[in-house]
């Protein structure tokens, strides 16, 4: 009996004609089928965030994800932006992705297109999070180089920034 | 049927997954996956297929019917943390972390059965009940006695859970663990309150290869609440009812002691936080 599944499936704005296994999930899909890089493996399951994507997967509003929880095919027709639609096309940096950066909170970079993901998602539905708002929401993204009290100051920059206030 | 495949079905309505069920008999149903696809990957289960309920829209939801809060068994637990029931909320909330409760849904928490599940006990203390539908029709079911072992529960082959029905409660209600360490963790143990017109209902998480209630804890509860007993004395209720799992993560002694503290904290809680008591 076949284990393939075939199905179509839009990654930052390309869309994409899928052959996979039955029981793959999106995170496998994504990186080895179609080459998209953002997402990183983690714990593959589901603690870590270094997979978070935002996701329109026909079943409720588009929201943040771990992709390595979501079995590939039931994304079948939807539609996935990975850290690469965060940012400009011609890799402008966004703002939150500045902030990052002003901020020293990126270390050895493994969760880092995680926690800009679930931050950018934050900062789209409350521009003025409070701290513990910023670290309930960054809850489910974990650094390992010990960086989230500067990750939580440059989610606060960039609401602040954001918001333009001056810094 | 928005996709079928020897080994793969995503149907869109319950009657399409019942259907692909059929079909495929020895396929997993999968609603988030947030626990399947784990599973698979670290070889803790093998499954012959999915039939996915992502796409079932007629699954997801929360609403109000005769008095009773009605969720369907596809709703995420992200949209269990905003619902009037305040235990189910409190369990809702602890759940994962924020990326998992997205996905992770309540058919599928209460499916999966594991004695530590987070919506268990919040369940068990309220008195829900479970809509369970197959080609032959719908029946209700309480959710007491639903778990039959862990991992294994009531429903039968070709059946699906479609909705878990919560009574509306005016009184106090919460949800509580312990795990051994304070993020991301999953329940050591864990308990559950409703108190109503003065009557205080407990259940517990991973205190019983199944969860667990007992006409006794609560009575004891109930005369905590009242001032006619002391908090030794649910202690000692607590302790005597409760038959806890010994394994690598903690003693069966350490459970009952701490199922115990769990109790009297969340009457405490109802007496002081709900205003109830004397």
């Amino acid at each position: 009996m076949s284990d393939e599944v075939r199905f179509s499936l839009t990654v930052d704005g390309t869309s994409h004609e899928v052959t996979a296994r039955w029981s793959e999930s999106l995170l496998t899909v994504l990186r080895d089928r179609l080459g998209v890089r953002g997402p990183k493996t983690g714990c593959a399951h589901g603690r870590c965030g270094a997979c978070a994507v935002r996701a329109d997967l026909g079943d409720g509003d588009p929201h943040v994800l771990c992709a390595c929880l979501v079995p590939a095919a039931t994304a079948a027709g939807g539609t996935v932006e990975t850290i690469a639609s965060i940012g400009g096309p011609d890799g402008e940096l966004s703002d939150v992705q500045e902030a990052f950066l002003a901020e020293g909170a990126v270390q050895c970079g493994i969760c880092t297109a995680g926690f800009v993901t679930a931050a950018t998602e934050l900062l789209e539905s409350n521009p003025e999070p409070t701290r513990t708002e910023i670290e309930e929401a960054l809850y489910g993204n974990l650094c390992r180089c010990t960086g989230y009290g500067r990750i939580v100051a440059a989610v606060e920059t960039a609401a602040r920034t954001r918001r333009g206030e001056a810094r | 049927m928005l996709l079928a495949a020897p080994r793969f079905a995503l149907p869109e309505t319950v009657t399409e997954a019942l259907a692909a069920l059929a079909e495929r008999p020895d396929a997993v149903v999968v609603a988030g996956g947030t626990e399947v696809m784990p599973d698979l990957l670290w070889r803790n289960r093998t499954a012959a297929g999915f039939v996915s309920l992502r796409r079932v829209a007629g699954l997801r939801g929360v609403s109000s019917v005769d008095g009773e809060l009605v969720v369907g068994a596809g709703t995420p637990v992200a949209a269990l943390t905003a619902v009037p029931d305040a235990g189910l909320r409190s369990a809702a909330s602890s759940l994962g972390t924020p990326l998992v409760r997205t996905e992770a849904t309540i058919g599928g928490n209460v499916v999966s059965a594991l004695p530590y599940r987070n919506l268990l006990p919040a369940l068990l203390a309220s008195g829900a009940t479970l809509e369970l539908t197959s080609a032959a029709g719908t029946r209700t079911v309480p959710f007491d006695g639903f778990v039959t072992a862990p991992g294994r529960t009531g429903l039968a082959e070709g059946e699906l859970l479609t909705a878990v029905r919560l009574p509306a409660h005016t009184g106090f209600a919460d949800y509580t663990k312990v795990g051994r360490r304070n993020a991301q963790f999953v329940a050591t143990v864990s308990a559950a309150i409703v108190s109503r017109d003065g009557a205080a209902r407990l259940a517990f998480g991973n205190a019983a290869p199944t969860p667990l209630r007992s006409d006794d804890v609560d009575a004891a509860a109930t005369a905590l609440l009242d001032g006619r007993a002391d908090a030794g004395d649910l202690r000692a209720a607590v302790a005597a009812a409760v038959d806890p799992p010994d394994d690598p993560i903690a003693s069966a002694g350490y459970r009952r002691h701490a199922l115990g503290v769990l109790a009297v904290r969340l009457v405490t809680r109802a007496a002081v936080d709900g205003g109830l008591g004397s």
